[in-house]
């Protein structure tokens, strides 16, 4: 097919709109079909998609706006498609798996829209319409939090709302600039990133140019002092939001680093990475300190989150092969263990109202089902090898040892203290004598909630015990990606830390 | 050869992925049934592996497939089956075999039975991953999969409450299973900063390349390699100071204590250092320092556990301090010696640990030393294995720990350490002191026990012929050693004692037997005859101070637990609340009062409108002679 990646960003979106006209009982398997059928197209995308090319595939490209080079560009290379596939899934399985009756029908749509921009961030290959999808996909993560969520729910989505907001202002500017000179160095405008790419810019410029990106993506993913959003969107919004939010909102942030910042502006990409480490370090050590100390089980899932992103953000500067690849991988897998983390905590909440650890202990006996996936998830979580959780965490460290021992050692601290919160979690919650009455006549999970959650711990372990798969595609663009920020770079200094891998790469743009 | 290399390691997966079948339904005893038969497949299967590598000197290596693949960096799942491994995976199968079996019996009226086969089979499987391994990042894998094994197991009966620390030093269950994983975790820091170090000097995570290229390589990579991996050896050994998980450990179901924290995985860390003895010859220096950190175990140990009253404790002190001696064999550049200790000691401790098991089944569950007695008569069978294993640990001839401590000892002198000698023979008499101390306290004297409602009586008899291989090794397993020596230094590094230490190896023996039996002959004086309580002695100093594990888990939960949680709880509500957020919202809050401030300029009167326009039009003014001043 060849449009395949305009069906795959506007399918949802347009059963988003037909779902306006289905009736309200019929809204839920309307939409966990049309999730279903997506996430299908995802896994054709998979199947086309040429494992040995590392450029960009099923690319599509119709100038929108000739005269500024504004273009509908679209394509997909090993470090996007599988952002997108586990895109297409968590919405699915989160569809599925979700509780919601109120107002199901606006919800089912929300999520479909949701969809679509989230679809089309990972596709665009076009910076205006990177941002423009970007953008969109704050309404529908306002509305669900703001529409659904919990008692604090309009400060938490208006806080969600302005603050990456202000950040992807700062990033248009970037943008903008960026344009700006391209048009001065060549005499044509060209938003398209693929033309970008091909930009040398003299350092300061790209020390510019990085300091506003990243504030549109520090903000997403989030990077410590930028966090505080995080806490409260979660706290308050409902399961769904806080999965989709968890698994692909954030990774937004750090795919915009991989796709922008590092083979656009390589120098000042390697200038960055003491001060990135030093942020990196303090979120993986602060917030997992901070996520020990909270009461309730959501927030301990929302704070390490955190902590993981600041695995993901230090394996993208480790300028490696095995570090950057690390970080992609890590991002499918906090996806989907940290989107499987919320579903169970939504799981629980649904039973009994409360999120709070003290209310519970013990629940392993009373709802053995439910302690094995929420112990699987756990591990995944911790980085136990053979979950998927391992594979990414284990070559983003090892990637950043070439680059700092010290900081590595920091960073590593992780699998200590991620152990610490998540076992005193599940300590507090699972194991000890059933003291609460309320919880001892506690139902197990149902099917339903089962058979949504199985998924997930399948590819929770398959991934861990076989990654290749997924782990060849992405190793092949971020090779590419590398070989090319090394010609690139201006500076010695880059030149020399930028290691580029042994082995031959293809890179062809395809259609 | 290749297909028994696969049995042996993927049927205790079998088992445990049988045994969880069934985890969530009522007692089945055919799961314990199969999944021992399984375990005993898995034994045979490494037994033939074992004689061929035996008889024809090959080694079997497999590779399954790729694993991970990024960069340069490339991790197949690939299996070397050669006399190191295959003497381990020969140990482990057999030891599980038995402790398999006898868990039908022990487990008995336990609601879990089946769960528990599932992890218990599921440890055994990562065992197998560990040592058979062909390279740093699969052992890894196995490391990290015991850790999981132990947890589960550790905390099997999760549903008992904590309790304070004077009541359990343990506390429950559920807290000794965290405590033993993370401060696993500590250690594996160490460890994986050893495989980074060694990835990115060699290239590779293969023992074979990593060990082909260790010439090349400068001392401080070297040394800093050693460290790393050796601090990972030392969380999974229970090495001072990562040691007070392995006695909380006792928590876990006895058969768990045997298997998992006697015999097989707390001596992984000996395990590495012997697989890794490549790296560990070419820097004296750690070697050394493991040498001297494994005689300060063995000794620190053994103090402990001679004040003990819990008969779990004592022997898991004891494996602590058994622990030491491998390392300080492996330290000093004995490898196949430590080997050999390893293999006599999981005999030995395993069927005392089981015997232990039998004494528990029979007392209902208590602990104490202190309020046994007599036991002789209703338990002969346990009474003869644990008497055994006893003689064995106490290093009497010619039971199996007489060849193996014996030649770790003797080492030490040879090698001119005369310290580490000396300390290793004191601690050779103070093992045979607590060991016989908890014999004879069990089993001698008279019933301490209020025998009107406690009726003891003997294991089932298929549990007590089920742990008679183990009895049977730790009494001949010695005879061995010879051949054993000749196999495994195909592989590893001969050691050979000096022309004067060889010559004076009858007195150096001699030694040592005397303070072992000495050891004995005073555990027999104070408690052969049943327990006389020494108040005076109980409220020493010296006493209270090992009683209480020289008050070091009562420190670490001062020094550590307490100031992190302390610590954690400021960071989130005076940093992350106080200041980080609130900085966010003083900003927006700052933003939305200055345009409602500035909502005053917006009247809809002209002349406030054109007296605005003058101020703007003066400050533009300003900026524009300020930057003309500039330009």
């Amino acid at each position: 097919m060849d449009n395949m990646l305009s069906i795959l960003v506007f399918f949802p979106a347009i059963a988003g709109l037909l779902g306006f006209v289905v009736n309200k009982e019929s809204a839920r398997a309307y939409g966990i079909t049309v999730a279903a059928i997506e996430f299908i197209l995802s896994i054709w995308l998979w199947f086309s998609f040429d494992t040995s090319n590392a450029g960009m595939q099923f690319v599509e490209m119709i100038p929108l706006i000739p005269d500024f080079g504004i273009g509908y560009y679209l394509g997909v290379d090993g470090i996007s498609l599988f952002i997108i596939i586990m895109a297409t899934l968590m919405t699915l399985i989160g569809m599925i798996s979700m509780s919601i009756t109120e107002n199901i029908k606006n919800m089912i749509i929300t999520l479909l829209f949701l969809e679509m921009t989230m679809v089309g961030v990972f596709v665009s290959l076009d910076a205006i319409l990177f941002y423009v999808f970007w953008e969109l996909s704050l309404v529908p993560m306002l509305y669900i939090i703001g529409a659904w969520g919990g008692p604090l729910r309009i400060y938490a989505s208006v806080k969600f709302f302005l603050y990456t907001f202000m950040g992807s202002l700062i990033m248009l500017v970037g943008m903008l600039f960026v344009a700006y000179v391209y048009h001065n160095l060549t005499g044509v405008w060209s938003f398209a990133i693929t033309d970008w790419y091909t930009l040398v810019l003299p350092v300061d410029y790209q020390l510019w140019l990085f300091a506003a990106f990243f504030v549109g993506f520090a903000i997403k993913v989030p990077m410590f002092p930028f966090h505080t959003w995080l806490p409260y969107a979660h706290g308050q919004a409902p399961t769904i939001g806080s999965v989709i939010l968890a698994a692909v909102l954030l990774k937004m942030g750090t795919y915009g680093f991989v796709r922008f910042s590092l083979p656009m502006f390589p120098d000042a990409s390697v200038l960055a990475i003491t001060p990135i480490a030093i942020i990196a370090i303090i979120m993986i050590i602060y917030t997992a300190m901070v996520a020990y100390a909270q009461k309730d089980i959501k927030q301990v899932i929302a704070y390490s989150s955190v902590s993981h992103m600041g695995i993901i953000m230090l394996g993208i500067f480790a300028m490696n092969a095995e570090g950057i690849g690390g970080s992609v991988f890590q991002m499918l897998s906090h996806g989907i263990v940290s989107g499987a983390l919320f579903m169970l905590v939504g799981m629980i909440y649904d039973r009994r109202h409360t999120k709070m650890m003290d209310e519970f202990g013990g629940l392993a006996s009373v709802m053995p089902k439910y302690a094995v996936i929420f112990g699987i998830m756990l591990m995944a979580s911790v980085g136990l090898p053979l979950t998927i959780g391992f594979v990414g965490e284990f070559l983003v460290l090892l990637g950043f040892y070439e680059i700092s021992p010290i900081m590595t050692i920091l960073a590593g601290t992780s699998i200590i203290i991620g152990a610490i919160y998540m076992l005193a979690l599940y300590k507090k919650t699972f194991f000890g004598p059933v003291t609460n009455e309320a919880n001892k006549v506690l139902k197990d999970l149902n099917a339903t909630e089962t058979w949504s959650l199985i998924p997930l711990v399948a590819i929770v372990i398959w991934l861990g015990v076989y990654p290749k798969p997924v782990l060849g595609p992405i190793d092949n663009s971020v090779k590419a990606m590398l070989a090319f920020m090394d010609e690139k770079a201006i500076t010695v200094e880059a030149k020399d830390i930028i290691r580029t891998a042994k082995t031959k790469i293809i890179i062809e743009e395809v259609k | 050869m290749e297909n028994f290399v696969y049995i042996a390691l993927f049927a205790p997966f079998a088992s445990s992925m049988f045994a969880a079948l069934f985890g969530m339904s009522p007692r089945q005893t055919f799961v314990g049934v199969i999944a021992s038969l399984l375990l005993f497949t898995s034994f045979l299967a490494s037994a033939s592996l074992a004689f061929y590598v035996w008889t024809t000197g090959n080694i079997v290596h497999v590779t399954m497939m790729d694993w991970i693949s990024a960069g340069d960096l490339s991790i197949p799942f690939g299996f070397l089956v050669d006399q190191v491994s295959v003497t381990m995976m020969t140990v482990v199968t057999l030891v599980s075999t038995v402790v398999h079996i006898y868990s039908i019996g022990y487990m008995d009226h336990d609601k879990s039975f089946n769960r528990f086969f599932s992890y218990l089979s599921a440890f055994v499987f990562s065992m197998m991953i560990l040592v058979m391994s062909d390279n740093f990042a699969g052992l890894f894998i196995g490391w990290e999969g015991v850790g999981v094994c132990s947890w589960l197991l550790i905390g099997f009966w999760y549903h008992k409450a904590d309790q304070s620390r004077e009541d359990n030093p343990s506390i429950s269950p559920s807290w000794a299973a965290n405590e033993a994983f993370i401060m696993n975790r500590i250690a594996d820091l160490g460890m994986l900063v050893g495989l980074f170090i060694l990835y990115w000097n060699t290239g590779s995570l293969q023992y074979d390349v990593v060990f082909a290229a260790l010439p090349d390589l400068s001392g401080s990579v070297l040394n800093a390699a050693a460290i790393a991996l050796f601090i990972g050896a030392m969380g999974k050994s229970a090495q001072f100071p990562l040691h007070t998980w392995l006695t909380d450990a006792m928590e876990g179901p006895t058969p768990v204590s045997a298997l998992i924290h006697a015999a097989t995985m707390v001596t992984a860390g000996v395990f590495l250092v012997i697989r890794a003895n490549p790296l560990f010859s070419v820097t004296p220096e750690v070697s050394f320092f493991i040498a001297a950190l494994g005689t300060f175990v063995a000794f620190f140990a053994a103090s402990m556990a001679l004040v003990n009253r819990d008969l779990k404790r004592i022997i898991a002190f004891s494996t602590l301090s058994q622990l030491g001696y491998m390392f300080a064999a492996a330290g000093l550049g004995a490898y196949w010696i430590a080997l050999f200790h390893l293999a006599a000691h999981a005999f030995f401790k395993a069927l005392l640990f089981l015997g232990a098991g039998n004494v528990m089944h029979a007392m209902h569950d208590e602990l104490d030393i202190f309020k046994m007695g007599g036991l002789k008569k209703a338990m002969r069978g346990t009474y003869i294995y644990m008497g055994l294993a006893s003689l064995a640990l106490a290093g009497i001839p010619f039971f199996a720990g007489f060849f193996s401590k014996d030649a770790i000892i003797e080492t030490a002198w040879n090698e001119g350490t005369i310290v580490l000698w000396a300390i290793l023979v004191i601690t050779a008499g103070m093992t045979a002191f607590y060991s016989f101390r908890q014999v004879f306290l069990t089993f001698h004297g008279k019933a301490r026990y209020d025998e009107s409602t406690l009726h003891p009586h003997e294991m089932y008899k298929f549990v007590l012929v089920a742990m008679s291989p183990l009895a049977l090794l730790a009494v001949v397993a010695g005879f061995g050693m010879g051949s054993f020596e000749h196999f495994i230094t195909k592989l590893l590094p001969a050691y050979h004692m000096s022309e004067h230490t060889h010559h004076i190896a009858w007195l150096l023996g001699l030694i040592v037997l005397v303070v072992a039996v000495g050891g004995i002959v005073l555990a027999y004086k104070k408690y052969g005859n049943g327990l006389k309580r020494d108040e005076k002695c109980e409220n020493s100093f010296i006493y209270k101070l090992l009683a209480n594990q020289y008050y070091i888990p009562q420190l670490y939960e001062e020094v550590i637990t307490k100031p992190y949680a302390m610590l954690s709880e400021h960071m989130w509500k005076d940093v992350d609340m106080k200041i980080v957020d609130t900085t966010v919202d003083g900003i927006a809050k700052f933003l939305y009062k200055s345009g409602d401030g500035a909502r005053k300029m917006q009247t809809g009167n002209l002349s406030n409108y054109l007296n605005w326009m003058a101020v703007g039009a003066v400050l533009l003014l300003v900026v524009a002679a300020i930057s003309a001043m500039f330009v």
